[in-house]
């Protein structure tokens, strides 16, 4: 009975302090993501240089990359390059449509943030910031990866860089473009 | 004249009971808007709740639930929203239901068992020193007791 009791109690404490060594790493801040597999929220706004409408319904049956950034974050900077490599690789396929959303930003800096490190897709002003509460978001840089069927398939919270871009060009767009859809990304 | 002044009156009245009524729906959804953003975490600052936090994510936030209580949602809609995007991480109070419940059970699971094993070791040790019985001390020796006597008379001087 004794005997029990200890190895119980030795399972009990062996369970803990599991618990808390893989507490002790990864990101504390990262938020489990519970949007993935989920329709995405439709919205709309302004284009950040032209001032023109742009809704998601107008995307309705592409592949659409959208990723959240602002001109004051650094990640932003450091992932730039390859959001442009990105659109350069798919942009030419009719099924793929890149979309930058301009997050707690001033659309001023915002301009000249684009003029500075380049564009080569559409970016929406996220005005009153209910976009990026609708997708979850809590800091920038985050992209996601809708399917044809408008589905989040994909989200990245930082920045797209190395093996992430590696992984997200080759794992997730090249197949979603190629159909028929992956069940796991 | 007269009726003008009446008219006056009466339309003033109009508009100050509107303006009046305006002012508490306001403030009705102030009161509920904090009631709301008290029980949601700021997402990026971790140990606050939406309404402590002074980032642009949980002002927006705030601004986010008035419009919802303005559009006639209820606080638990709302804040089942928030939950449907940020997941029970947005959440101040874990809901009790599923795995979470471990959360609420657990340090009174884990109370209850340290109780019993405290009280279990407690009454082992008791059992192990008993109280000694005055018979089984060792009688003091004609020495020692000449010295308390001693002591205790030179204590009664």
């Amino acid at each position: 009975m004794i005997r029990a009791w200890h190895i119980a109690l030795l399972l009990g404490v062996v369970g803990l302090l599991t618990l808390f060594y893989k507490g002790l790493w990864g990101d504390p801040r990262a938020i489990p993501t519970v949007l993935v597999g989920t329709p995405a929220p439709t919205f709309s706004g302004p284009e950040v240089n032209t001032g023109e409408i742009i809704s998601l319904n107008h995307f309705s049956g592409k592949v659409v990359v959208m990723n959240f950034w602002a001109s004051w974050c650094f990640e932003c900077q450091q992932e730039h390059e390859n959001l442009l490599a990105i659109n350069r690789r798919f942009g030419s396929d009719p099924n793929f449509v890149m979309l930058g959303i301009n997050y707690q930003d001033r659309e001023e800096d915002a301009r000249n943030y684009l003029k500075v490190y380049g564009n080569n897709f559409n970016h929406v002003r996220d005005l009153k910031g209910t976009i990026s509460i609708d997708f979850g978001v809590y800091g920038v840089p985050e992209t996601f990866v809708l399917d044809q069927q408008g589905i989040i398939r994909y989200k990245q919270v930082g920045p797209i860089i190395g093996p992430v871009y590696t992984h997200l060009t080759e794992k997730v767009i090249q197949p979603l473009l190629q159909g028929p859809l992956p069940q796991a990304l | 004249m007269k009726r003008i002044l009446i008219i006056a009156l009466l339309s003033l009245l109009t508009t100050s009971s509107v303006s009046i009524a305006d002012t508490v729906e306001e403030q009705i959804l102030d009161i509920k808007t904090r009631e709301i953003a008290k029980t949601l975490r700021c997402a990026v600052c971790q140990t606050e709740s939406v309404w402590e936090s002074n980032a642009e994510l949980a002002r927006q936030m705030r601004q986010v639930i008035r419009e919802r209580l303005a559009q006639g949602q209820s606080a638990e809609e709302i804040r089942n929203y928030f939950l449907s995007r940020y997941g029970d991480y947005i959440l101040l109070e874990p809901r009790k239901s599923g795995m979470n419940w471990l959360l609420w059970v657990g340090p009174f699971v884990l109370l209850g068992i340290g109780g019993v094993l405290l009280y279990r070791t407690l009454g082992r040790w008791v059992a192990q020193t008993a109280l000694i019985k005055p018979e089984e001390t060792l009688p003091i020796d004609a020495l020692h007791r000449q010295r308390i006597e001693q002591e205790l008379r030179s204590l009664e001087k």
